[in-house]
């Protein structure tokens, strides 16, 4: 099930995350919603990401294969060239450099996607909340058991209001 | 004294910064049907070109490359704009940049498509531009990889995806605000572009990795870019081409261009769209202390590339030279070096005379300025080959002028459009934060 608190405060929601998680939940089951971007101090609300790694992944890919593509199309037409070199790596340095930061760059468009959860399949049953300007809602997800302790919680901590969502 | 706009509540800047969303004017009408007019015309001298051939313009021997390279290094210059500024300015957390930097991207994708389609109206028979797509021939031949034309085609695809991309994410939120008062394809349209963005904390903390490495990585790009398009010319053993500073010229060109661009394009957006409160003097004061930066580092490298040909005294490049400074192409050249170096160090230089009128003054003289010396760049060394005998002169055609003029009027529709359809100002970016407000 679901509990959604809505919160006038940053640090109200911050005290909110402290005793959530103090109390057994996850950072995973904790999503905030809100009209600006959020910071928190490390370790409170942490969501690890691996973007720049698969920045360099993607780069190293789309360089090689581009390298790859380039050497083996000059060498599948046996051209007469006088003993000069067929594929030149500085000559067509131009060509894998810019693949490789198309690589980079498509990676971490696709990443973000991915990591963001916009084109990730969601789960349709979590309710999205509605945030009205100036507020902040933190959506809960937990055990019928975890949720009367869930919602003092926030309460406590000084959520304006706590709803109940997706109870079977 | 006008109210910082991070101190208004947010319901009024996202009432004034949506607002120019809803309704035509009938300036708006106007300016629409100018550009459409200007732009029509052009297509009309573009498809007389593809009917009579490539002898309908001023090209030919020795100066095949004439104006149609020309507005493809000038277009490519502008569209440094949005990546440059907008990129340095976010990496290093300026928050003064926040109005300004949407409308720089927007200019980067207009500018790089209206340059892109350059090349393609140079090659004469446009329709077998697909030639330049690594595919093999008949003969199972594929592209010479090693081939400029080659580097310039991966070298804009790159850029194009990546300057899209970069206008793009920081757009969603705005976008996914939109979609939810609107009319009917409106909601539709922003709807699916905002991809079902919730504002979840996973969403803006993925948001602001995602343009975090878009702009380091498109400053990569963009500097390359121009770098690549330099090398058109520096690989060419022709006179006052055959340069190793040309890399550099070139990008400091761009950028130079660049800021000269968004500060024209920031002023009539300022004026049309009544931006007064969001576009301050503030802005400008920053934008012009930039362009004027650029204005002495371009003097310089003016500098260092003529008075290395002029004391090397090497008869080929002296023609060229004296070509560029003394005889047909003087007036262009000169006028180079007092738009872009003498009105911009007067105009802002001193500053009690730099305010917003002079600054928007100075970048449309840079522009100008920056469009000649493309012209000065490319032309002279072409009019003035090794062969003395083959010497010729340049003169571009109404069919060249038109389609010119129709690429200022593509840039201007563009925006037009774009105004309309998004938020030219980051709405989200524009909340206020804790540390602004204390």
């Amino acid at each position: 099930m679901y509990l959604i608190g809505e919160f006038r405060e940053k640090d109200a929601v911050r005290s909110a995350i402290q005793m959530l998680r103090a109390g057994g939940l996850s950072c995973a089951d904790l999503d905030l919603f809100s009209e600006e971007p959020a910071e928190f101090p490390p370790g409170l609300l942490d969501r690890p990401s691996r973007m720049s790694l698969v920045a360099v992944a993607g780069a190293i890919l789309f360089g090689l294969l581009s390298t790859a593509f380039v050497y083996w199309t000059q060498h599948n037409y046996r051209l007469v060239t006088g003993g000069m070199p067929v594929f030149s790596f500085w000559a067509t340095g131009v060509i894998t450099y810019e693949m490789t930061m198309l690589g980079a760059i498509v990676a971490v468009f696709g990443w973000f996607l991915w990591e963001s959860g916009l084109i990730r399949r969601r789960d349709k049953s979590a309710p999205v909340p509605q945030v009205r300007p100036g507020s902040m809602a933190l959506r809960v997800r937990c055990h019928a058991e975890q949720a009367a302790r869930a919602s003092e919680a926030m309460s406590r901590a000084g959520a304006i209001g706590v709803a109940r969502r997706g109870e079977s | 004294m006008a109210t910082a706009p991070e101190l208004l509540p947010y319901s009024r800047i996202r009432q004034d910064l949506f607002r120019p969303l809803a309704g035509i004017s009938r300036n708006y009408l106007l300016a629409t049907l100018a550009a459409l007019t200007v732009g029509a015309a052009g297509l009309l001298a573009w498809g007389y070109q593809l009917h009579r051939g490539m002898g309908v313009t001023g090209l030919q021997r020795p100066v095949f490359w004439g104006l149609y390279i020309v507005d493809f290094v000038f277009w490519i210059g502008i569209s440094h704009a949005g990546t440059l500024i907008s990129a340095i300015l976010r990496l290093t957390d300026a928050t003064w940049r926040k109005p300004i930097t949407r409308a720089a991207e927007a200019i980067t994708v207009f500018a790089l498509a209206i340059g892109a389609m350059f090349p393609i109206i140079h090659l004469g028979r446009a329709w077998l531009f697909y030639w330049l797509l690594p595919y093999p021939n008949a003969r199972m031949i594929w592209p010479n990889f090693r081939s400029p034309l080659l580097w310039d085609l991966t070298a804009i695809v790159t850029y194009m995806t990546g300057s899209t991309i970069y206008l793009y994410l920081p757009m969603i939120p705005d976008m996914a605000q939109l979609a939810e008062h609107n009319t009917r394809w409106r909601r539709v349209l922003y709807g699916a572009l905002s991809l079902g963005w919730t504002g979840s904390d996973r969403e803006w903390l993925a948001l602001g990795r995602a343009i975090k490495l878009m702009a380091c990585l498109i400053l990569a790009v963009a500097v390359s870019v121009h770098t690549v398009v330099a090398w058109d010319f520096s690989m060419a053993l022709a006179p006052m081409w055959h340069s190793t500073i040309f890399g550099p010229y070139f990008v400091a060109g761009a950028i130079f261009s660049g800021i000269a661009a968004l500060v024209v394009v920031m002023a009539a957006l300022r004026k049309v769209l009544h931006l007064e409160l969001y576009l301050t003097r503030r802005h400008f004061n920053n934008l012009a202390k930039l362009l004027l930066l650029m204005s002495l580092l371009w003097f310089y490298f003016t500098m260092a590339e003529n008075l290395t040909v002029w004391y090397g005294n090497e008869p080929k490049e002296m023609a060229v030279f004296g070509a560029r400074t003394r005889a047909h192409y003087a007036p262009y050249f000169w006028a180079t070096v007092i738009l872009n170096f003498v009105v911009p160090l007067v105009l802002l230089g001193v500053r009690r005379l730099r305010t917003i009128a002079t600054a928007t003054m100075a970048s449309v003289c840079v522009l100008v300025g920056m469009w000649l010396e493309r012209f000065v760049i490319v032309v002279p060394t072409l009019a003035n080959p090794r062969l003395a005998a083959a010497a010729s002169l340049y003169t571009p055609t109404w069919v060249e002028v038109a389609i010119t003029a129709a690429t200022f009027a593509a840039m201007g529709m563009m925006y037009l459009v774009f105004s309309k359809l998004f938020p030219i100002i980051a709405v989200w970016e524009f909340k206020p934060h804790e540390q602004e407000e204390a």
